[in-house]
């Protein structure tokens, strides 16, 4: 690699050193704040400096990448590897995988090409589990191009020397069902076919002893291992005799084999894998759902809370999840295990509470947020809005920090509307007129500070992005980010307790006047509350600009000047009427500044020490 | 008759022409007639009835009501005399007595033909006068969009120019029907007999159709039934006008959130190569009195009430557009209901024209297109259409299925022969999907877009997504044909060229701001192909220099490299706009780079650029952004 290339990765670590907040656990709150402003002060030098590398050395290259040398070539591709482990750096790897490509189709390397669909695909792939659960077409049909023209190779499999790329080809071949998910039919289907083809080649004598050299058992281990991901498709209730067939083959074969290597190396049994032939098990109608639930609870108490690795995540975070689906199958289960599951998801609080931030990858990230989505609420169990609270301060203690001092602006807001002009409120939680408005006026301060409090809480998703990233943002992430809003709003709506929350979750980033922000498909006066959204979205822009959580490169501003900006923004951005109140507020804002963050700082850290939990 | 007899005396006695008719098995038929009715006869013994004009005599002895009640009398000309005839109800027979007018008749037939002259003045006079004044018209509007283009205009004089703007279109729009009315009664207006294709004439009604339905807020619907022949011989303008005429009516007419609908097919007329044009227009909006009805193809009508106050109009539209019809020997009839909507039809006959379809057929027959197209009933006319030409289609309504099939295709022996594809599909990314459907498939396959816009203002933005041609909606089976053909081997051989287009921007000259000498090199014979007259430099620095050396208007365009060395492209950019030269304002400046950070692309815009031209140069994308600029959406 380069020189910029090592220094590149240099920073990154030190990035994601600089963002665990671990290390000051246990400081009071003002001295925690002081070290986290003295980090992202550290951290805004690196994005700086690493930016200024890329800027430097790698874009123009990229630009011009028909120009490369070989070495540089050899350079990039290796750099490229270097940035997915952990997939520290998945879009500036995807990046210049797609110049790579662009390299090999330009001078028509057949072998390069092939491997570097290959690679862009993989890129793709963990690109796509960031946002799969809210848009699932952005990248899937990408990662079915790139897999799709590399495996297409095999028609011209004799013309191809080199073992290597063959291999190329039959992973592609293979990993071309990653671009289906098994929710659908159609896609399961489809999926089940693909994976029928690539086994059918790769247990194919014939290309073996074409290519004796490649790993054939693990090409064919892999395959079965994608094929037990039908049993979602199973979940569904709608795969054929064949699908359900092929699975139970595949988790079979899977778990038969996982038994052999353990025997003969000592490693232990993966879980995943057992759980996945049982769970075929079940769907085959050997295991009855009673079984099967008994079978989990069994497996999920030899779980080590203090293990993250990737079968930790899968024990600590997954297991819980995978009960609570097949729980909501059972009405009658689902009322009995309530206390299991409550003591699952306390156990899940306490395990996300303790994992060191390098190791909340994107695969733990996804996990967390499947078990968001699936969330089973109790009436008078654990509640959804506490379980986030609690993850968000855990995890995130600055973003608890801003949204707990949104919360407060908003409900200050709400206030002064109610005082100089409650005509605005009337439609807010069903007020007809301002009497009702004055009536409700503390349900509405209420419903004001939940709202800021949750409105950001799709930002989880993208915690390695907002936190960890290491230089400026690429167009591509500044709009991967503008999903924040609908998976908040997906989490929100699905349980009592937050559902009421998800209008500013949704709206908070779209104008007053129509014509700007996102989501594009907004549409305010579908909202009764659209008045509390937009409230949340003014206070929640400025705390914005009197912070710098998201973007460590740019300075807070002074209240008179973040003020300057959101007067700028009356009548586009925000509601006139609404801009002109708030700047009334400006003494009571500078009051509430005086200590406000301190106090935020200061119920975070509570919060965080698990005797104070409310959980 | 007995029964009568009694009156029979005082009929002769009364010296008026008289006759009674009686009721026969069919109608009525002429029983007596008294003496003064046989001196009309001119000869002996037959009946006076035979002596009125027929459309009066068949009312008369038709079985329907006596018609006098409700009408004015009848009035005709017998020998040499005028004569009013009424007819009245007695009993079971029916008097007709008549009175003689002629000298009535002789002082209106006098005022008739001082009023036909007089008509015929006002048309030649509004005919000369509508030429005399649509030439400064012409004028007005032309200074008052100069008068527009100018920076820096006072608030108060932009309104007034715009106000002028609005008013003189509506002026000359009045002018244009006044000056058709004029022709039309003059008999001046020529039919032309020429191939009208009727993919193309639907496109350019529907270029101004589409726009005024959406600003009134009005659904906007097209059917397209039976197309038998395509392409008439006719007069296409004249249809053009005639297809406007009615839809700007519908249009006008409806409210907001109204449904607008036309109707278009060609059956066959009986005769070979002879077809019947039907065209409908439908609405929902304000509908017309029966009142009204009768009078909507006069001149001048229009009626009168408060919701169509309002709108503007001189009444003459549905006057020209009638004429049109006839003078093309079709008919126009109409039905309205007041609040309910109208609709009208039209049929003319057309001679077919020639078609080159068969040419086409043998040369698509047995081909395989992908198409891309989420509307349902869009496809399936797709797939029909180019069923009939030997053409299989293999159909995606999302971009995971046309991806899917794109990679079936590969896998197995066949190859599509092109993608048709429209311009939105639901969920899908276009201009993201369409660059890779290029890249994977290679710079030879062709990639047609169908589309109910403005080809000239998409063609930039598709061009560069890899788009190679274009079709416009709705889709005509002609058009189809045509479009794939071009790109087949015979097509090329017609051509006598490899099918690329060529492109030629000679006399255009650019600057070239690039560090890279072997990208300099690559640039300059490549950009060389095309005709222009390229200079470059190595830096911003010295493209700033060089710019401000040159005589004003001396480059056509600036390419701008971002890195370089001494200055990169952001801060030449700035300085060149900040130059005190006469074009340094709005010399086109295009960036050359593909890789950059969310800010830099912004700093590049706020920095004076015009676009983005991602590297590697992709010289379809460098021609067509340079066509863009150079060209018509120039400066």
């Amino acid at each position: 690699m380069k020189e910029y290339q090592l220094s590149y990765i240099r920073n990154l670590k030190q990035v994601m050193l600089l963002s665990d907040t671990s290390q000051e656990f246990g400081l009071d709150a003002e001295h925690f704040l002081n070290a986290r402003q003295e980090k992202r002060r550290q951290i805004g030098g690196l994005v700086k400096e690493n930016s200024s590398l890329l800027r430097k050395y790698l874009f123009p290259l990229l630009d011009d990448i028909t120009t490369a040398t070989r070495q540089d070539i050899d350079d990039l591709d290796e750099f490229a590897d270097a940035l997915m482990p952990d997939n520290q750096d998945v879009m500036l790897a995807y990046t210049i995988r797609s110049s790579l490509v662009a390299y090999a189709r330009h001078y028509e390397l057949r072998d390069m090409l092939i491997r570097e669909l290959y690679n862009t695909g993989m890129a793709l792939f963990h690109l796509n589990s960031i946002i799969e659960t809210t848009d699932p077409h952005r990248y899937r049909w990408k990662m079915r191009m790139m897999f799709g023209e590399a495996a297409a190779y095999i028609k011209v499999y004799d013309e191809i020397e080199d073992p290597e790329t063959r291999g190329y080809i039959h992973r592609s071949m293979g990993n071309l069902a990653l671009g289906y998910n098994t929710g659908s039919v159609s896609n399961g289907v489809k999926k089940m076919q693909i994976l029928r083809r690539s086994l059918q080649i790769l247990t194919d004598p014939v290309y073996q002893q074409k290519t004796p050299s490649l790993p054939w058992d693990t090409y064919i281990y892999k395959s079965h291992q994608e094929r037990t991901t039908g049993l979602s498709f199973l979940r569904t209730g709608l795969a054929d005799a064949q699908t359900t067939r092929e699975v139970m083959e595949s988790a079979e074969y899977v778990w038969e084999r996982q038994q052999e290597v353990s025997r003969r190396t000592g490693r232990p049994l993966s879980t995943r894998w057992h759980v996945t032939y049982n769970l075929a098990q079940y769907h085959c109608g050997i295991l009855t759902l009673k079984q099967l639930l008994t079978y989990l609870e069994e497996l999920y108490m030899q779980r080590d809370l203090n293990d993250f690795s990737v079968e930790g995540n899968y024990n600590n975070l997954f297991l819980p999840t995978l009960y609570a689906e097949y729980l909501s199958k059972d009405s009658r289960y689902r009322a009995a295990k309530k206390e299991v599951l409550g003591h699952m998801y306390r156990m899940m609080l306490r395990y996300v509470r303790r994992i060191p931030s390098e190791k909340m990858t994107y695969h733990f990230i996804r996990n967390l947020m499947t078990t968001f989505l699936n969330f089973i609420e109790y009436p008078d169990g654990i509640k959804q809005r506490d379980f986030l609270l609690q993850l968000v301060v855990c995890r995130n203690p600055e973003t608890f920090v801003y949204l707990q001092m949104t919360a407060c602006v908003s409900e200050m807001l709400l206030d002064r509307i109610a005082d100089r002009k409650p005509e605005l409120l009337i439609g807010a939680m069903g007020c007809r007129t301002t009497d009702e408005v004055l009536a409700s006026r503390e349900k509405l301060k209420r419903l004001a500070y939940d709202s800021g409090m949750f409105h950001n809480i799709g930002q989880m998703n993208f915690s390695r992005l907002t936190t960890m990233t290491g230089r400026d943002w690429l167009k591509e992430e500044q709009e991967l980010f503008h999903y924040h809003v609908e998976i908040g709003a997906n989490i929100l709506k699905r349980c009592e307790s937050t559902k009421l929350f998800a209008d500013a979750a949704m709206g908070h980033h779209f104008y007053y006047d129509t014509l700007g922000g996102y989501p594009k498909d907004y549409e305010p006066r579908e909202h009764e509350n659209q008045v509390i959204v937009d409230i949340v979205g003014l206070a929640a822009y400025f705390n914005q600009l009197l912070d710098n959580t998201i973007d460590y490169t740019r300075p807070p501003l002074p209240l008179d000047e973040a003020l300057r900006m959101i007067e700028g923004k009356s009548g586009t951005r925000f509601s006139p009427v609404i801009t002109g109140l708030f700047l009334e507020m400006r003494d009571e804002l500078e009051e509430y500044l005086k200590d406000g963050r301190l106090k935020a700082y200061e119920l975070a850290l509570r919060y965080m020490k698990e005797e104070d939990s409310p959980l | 008759m007995k029964k009568q007899e009694k009156f029979i005396s005082a009929w002769e006695s009364a010296g008026l022409p008289v006759i009674v008719l009686e009721r026969a098995a069919d109608g009525f038929a002429p029983v007596y007639q008294n003496s003064a009715a046989d001196a009309l006869c001119e000869e002996p013994g037959r009946s006076l009835t035979d002596h009125i004009p027929e459309e009066i005599r068949t009312r008369l002895l038709g079985g329907g009501p006596c018609p006098v009640e409700d009408e004015l009398p009848f009035l005709f000309l017998i020998r040499s005399g005028a004569y009013s005839l009424v007819p009245f109800r007695w009993e079971e027979y029916r008097v007709c007595m008549l009175h003689e007018v002629t000298g009535y008749y002789n002082e209106n037939r006098r005022i008739l033909n001082e009023a036909v002259m007089a008509s015929e003045a006002k048309t030649s006079f509004l005919s000369e006068m509508s030429h005399d004044i649509r030439t400064p018209m012409g004028a007005i509007i032309g200074m008052t969009d100069i008068a527009l283009m100018q920076e820096d205009i006072p608030a108060r004089v932009k309104e007034c120019l715009n106000k002028i703007k609005t008013a003189s279109g509506h002026m000359m729009s009045l002018l244009n029907e006044v000056l058709d009315m004029s022709r039309i009664e003059s008999g001046r207006i020529l039919l032309q007999e020429e191939d009208v294709d009727l993919a193309d004439l639907l496109h350019e009604v529907l270029t101004v159709i589409r726009p005024q339905a959406d600003a009134g807020k009005l659904h906007f619907s097209l059917k397209l039934g039976e197309m038998a022949e395509e392409r008439l011989r006719g007069d296409s303008v004249r249809l053009k006008q005639i297809c406007i005429n009615l839809l700007s009516n519908a249009v006008k007419f409806t409210p907001a959130g109204g449904d607008v609908e036309m109707s278009l097919e060609t059956v066959p007329a009986g005769e070979p190569d002879r077809v019947l044009l039907k065209l409908k227009v439908q609405d929902n909006g304000i509908g017309m009195s029966e009142e009204f009805l009768q009078r909507i193809f006069v001149a001048f009508e229009r009626e009168e009430k408060s919701t169509t106050s309002k709108i503007q109009g001189t009444g003459l539209g549905m006057a020209i557009t009638k004429n049109l019809v006839e003078l093309m020997g079709g008919t126009i009839s109409v039905k309205s209901r007041l609040h309910e909507g109208s609709c009208f039809y039209v049929e003319i006959p057309f001679t077919a024209s020639t078609d080159m379809e068969e040419s086409h057929r043998c040369a698509l027959s047995g081909r395989r297109v992908l198409l891309f197209d989420d509307r349902e009933d869009q496809a399936e006319q797709i797939r029909g259409m180019l069923g009939r030409l030997g053409v299989s289609v293999d159909a995606a309504a999302s971009t995971d299925a046309a991806v899917d099939l794109i990679n079936e295709m590969a896998f197995s022996d066949e190859r599509y022969f092109a993608m048709l594809t429209v311009e939105k599909v639901k969920n899908a990314e276009m201009l993201l999907f369409l660059p890779q459907v290029r890249q994977r498939m290679g710079a030879d396959f062709p990639i047609l877009l169908l589309s109910d816009n403005d080809w000239t203002q998409m063609e930039y933005v598709y061009t560069r997504a890899g788009v190679d041609a274009f079709i416009p909606l709705p889709l005509f089976r002609t058009r189809l044909s045509a479009g794939l053909y071009a790109f087949t081997d015979e097509a090329k051989q017609e051509l006598g060229e490899s099918g690329g287009k060529r492109w030629n921007f000679h006399g255009k000259r650019i600057l070239l701001a690039e560090d890279n000498e072997i990208n300099r090199e690559i640039a300059l014979e490549l950009l060389g192909m095309a005709n222009l007259q390229i200079e470059t430099v190595e830096n911003g620095r010295e493209a700033v220099d060089r710019f401000a050396e040159t005589s004003p208007d001396y480059y056509d365009m600036i390419l701008m490299d971002i890195q370089m060395p001494v200055m990169n492209g952001l801060e030449a950019t700035r300085t060149i706009r900040a130059l005190d030269c006469a074009d340094a304002k709005d010399i086109p400046i295009v960036a050359m780079t593909a890789n950059a950070f969310v800010e830099d692309v912004r700093n590049s815009l706020e920095a004076g650029m015009n676009a983005h031209l991602a590297k590697p140069l992709d010289m379809n994308q460098v021609y067509s952004t340079l066509d863009y600029f150079l060209g018509r959406g120039g400066r």
